[in-house]
């Protein structure tokens, strides 16, 4: 059994490193500024068309995306080393396209879908969202009550979504609705939704924290061609959790870089400051939560890791998981806020990216399921497992 | 015009080195190692050379255990073409490394061989002047610019109070200063390319040299810690202090 990512993983790991070191970290404080001017804190378009120039230079563009389709294929190990790094600084950017939605296109498009849905988004040329959580239905999203009925050709969607990112940047959104009167995950269909198709009402913007944005969705006799159909009607819950499934392992990788980069912080405050005639990295209570921090981020990057591989190889880690985000983000939570408690005043200034690292994980500790549900879903799984 | 590149794996250079507890060397278990700093602008500069259309391949070679063919495959990764590694567990001093090298040299006739000014664990400085005695080429040592014309060598070296100018008959010698380049990333693809380039393994018998050590090291030793200093209270104090403790004036 080998513990070490691959040479060329541990070089690309190297390449992701340096670009987040000398082109996304050094946008941090303008970020921050903006955020704390109440301006959004996301980079400017002429930052990311800068960066994205860059990433394709550097050939960091389609990393999971498979070779015939233009991309380079790399399997999830290597995914999650770069997703490590990029965990690294509180700026909102990833190499184009976005993993979750890729892989559940691929998994559910047919022929015609592949062409006007996943190859553009696959090269980064169309961008997309995703509508599960409805207001009376979030961490239990087969709950869902937004449906979906036949009309001679076409179907109509009436319902309402909630707490959907990043809608107004996409070119379109894959909203999940009910098909007849099942119950739970019966009748779950996915469909794709182009912006701008008239019934789909972007009803107001929510600021959230952590420099996000979430958008409440109605739609309103929303009509849709058989086409918009992505998957098989009725089926649409499983192609939609492994989307869940690929989110969650990045999530993994992201916190665990985030917790990488909070504990850096720390040490290098503690050898720094001196207090009641001592240095902070000389004191107990700081080199436990030192020690401690690195411990974890020890064990739950190989969680992560082990994961990844085993998804690799075909394996099913549904519970893997939901093990991983639960330990990641309660990780970061933890490792963020000792190095904001180390830091004192300086550590509550909105200077820092600490505090947004920390607004950043208390939403992961929500979205993609909150922790109780995946405390929920393991214990289940292995109650149920039992005789 | 074939360039060669030596690429020492060093320790990196953001780790803070620690001295082994009992005073043989520094600790490198469990370290995180990369390439020398200088050789890294080695190789950039060999890839701007090829680029040019001036050198039709580039080489690079690093000595010492397996783990170098790391530093040999990142070489390859920013466009080196192929590697050579010359495997051994003898500790490596700078006339061993010379020796080596100028054994390659003979082998694989070089027009030119492009090293760092020093590497940056040991910083000995001697390689690529010994290497250049060996072969009996001329060198450029500390070169902030290079440039090739009508087959000769010019190198902008910087020295103490300046820069000075040589020019150089190939086939020659250079090693590199800071300010020579800025070394690229190895982009991905790069990256999977070096996978498939090729690294040949050789042993210093191979070669016909003995690397075993000249230099015996008697122990290493971190810098003494410096004490803290006092602040003193008036001109009338410092005066006092420097004649009557530190006996300096
Ligand atoms: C920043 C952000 C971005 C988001 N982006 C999207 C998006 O793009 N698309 C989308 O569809 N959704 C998105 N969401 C929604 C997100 O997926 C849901 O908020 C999440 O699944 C939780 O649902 P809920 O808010 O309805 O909470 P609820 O399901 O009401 O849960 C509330 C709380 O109740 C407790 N709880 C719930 N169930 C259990 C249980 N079984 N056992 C014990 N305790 C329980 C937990 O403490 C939980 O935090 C986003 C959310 C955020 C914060």
């Amino acid at each position: 059994m080998m513990f070490e990512l691959a040479e060329e993983h541990r070089m690309l790991k190297d390449l992701v490193a340096k670009f987040v070191d000398q082109e996304l970290i050094p946008l941090e404080p303008a970020a921050l500024a903006r955020e704390t001017r109440g301006e959004k804190m996301g980079l400017s378009h002429d930052e990311e068309a800068r960066l994205h120039a860059k990433c394709k230079e550097l050939g960091l563009w389609g990393l999971d995306v498979p070779e015939q389709f233009g991309g380079a294929n790399l399997p999830a190990v290597a995914l999650m080393a770069v997703n490590e790094e990029l965990g690294r600084t509180c700026i909102p950017f990833f190499f184009p396209p976005d993993s979750p939605n890729l892989h559940m296109l691929m998994a559910a498009c047919n022929e015609d879908q592949k062409q006007r849905y996943m190859l553009p988004y696959a090269s980064g040329d169309k961008k997309s969202a995703i509508a599960i959580s409805e207001p009376g239905a979030g961490g239990d999203p087969s709950g869902m009550t937004t449906r979906a009925v036949k009309d001679g050709d076409e179907w109509v969607i009436n319902g309402r979504k909630i707490w959907v990112s990043r809608v107004p940047q996409v070119d379109f959104t894959i909203v999940m609705a009910r098909v007849g009167e099942g119950k739970r995950h019966e009748g779950i269909t996915a469909f794709l939704v182009d912006k701008g198709t008239p019934g789909f009402i972007i009803e107001r913007e929510i600021p959230m924290i952590g420099g996000q944005r979430t958008y409440e969705l109605v739609f309103d006799n929303l009509r849709l061609p058989d086409a918009q159909v992505l998957g098989t009607i009725g089926q649409g819950f499983a192609p939609m959790q492994l989307r869940l499934t690929v989110r969650r392992l990045q999530m993994g990788a992201w916190c665990t870089g985030m917790a990488v980069r909070a504990l850096d912080m720390m040490i290098s405050q503690a050898k720094q400051r001196t207090t009641f005639g001592v240095k902070l990295s000389d004191r107990q209570a700081v080199q436990w939560w030192i020690a401690d921090a690195a411990t974890r981020i020890h064990a739950c990057r190989l969680m992560v890791l082990h994961a990844a591989a085993k998804q690799d190889s075909g394996g099913d880690v549904r519970t893997e998981a939901s093990m991983v985000k639960l330990v990641a983000t309660e990780l970061a939570q933890d490792v963020i806020d000792h190095a904001m408690q180390t830091f004192g005043a300086m550590g509550m200034t909105r200077e820092l990216p600490l505090q947004m690292m920390m607004q950043k994980v208390r939403t992961m500790r929500i979205y993609e399921g909150p922790s109780e549900v995946h405390r929920m879903v393991i214990a289940r799984r292995l109650i149920d497992g039992r005789k | 015009m074939k360039i060669l590149v030596p690429v020492k794996r060093v320790v990196d250079y953001n780790v803070k080195v620690r001295v082994k507890s009992d005073g043989t060397g520094v600790e490198t278990a469990g370290v995180k190692m990369s390439m020398n700093p200088f050789d890294e602008i080695g190789v950039e500069e060999a890839v701007r050379l090829k680029e040019k259309g001036v050198a039709s391949e580039i080489i690079a070679v690093s000595l010492g255990l397996p783990a170098c063919a790391e530093t040999i495959r990142t070489a390859l990764a920013m466009g080196a073409d192929r590697g050579i590694l010359v495997e051994t567990d003898v500790d490596l001093q700078p006339l061993a490394v010379a020796k080596l090298l100028a054994a390659i040299a003979a082998k694989e006739q070089p027009g030119l061989i492009i090293l760092g000014k020093q590497a940056i664990d040991d910083d000995m400085s001697a390689t690529g002047p010994m290497l250049a005695a060996l072969l009996g080429w001329p060198q450029g040592t500390f070169a902030s610019k290079v440039t090739v014309e009508d087959g000769k060598l010019l190198v902008t070296r910087e020295v103490d109070g300046g820069l000075e100018s040589v020019s150089l008959n190939l086939p020659a010698i250079i090693t590199t200063d800071l300010r020579l380049n800025e070394p690229r990333y190895a982009s991905l693809p790069n990256i999977m390319k070096a996978r498939k380039k090729p690294i040949e393994t050789v042993k210093p018998a191979d070669l016909g040299v003995d690397p075993a050590p000249r230099l015996t090291v008697v122990s290493v030793a971190e810098p003494p810690k410096r004490q803290a200093g006092v602040k003193v209270g008036s001109v009338a104090e410092l005066v006092s202090k420097l004649k009557n403790e530190a006996k300096v004036i």
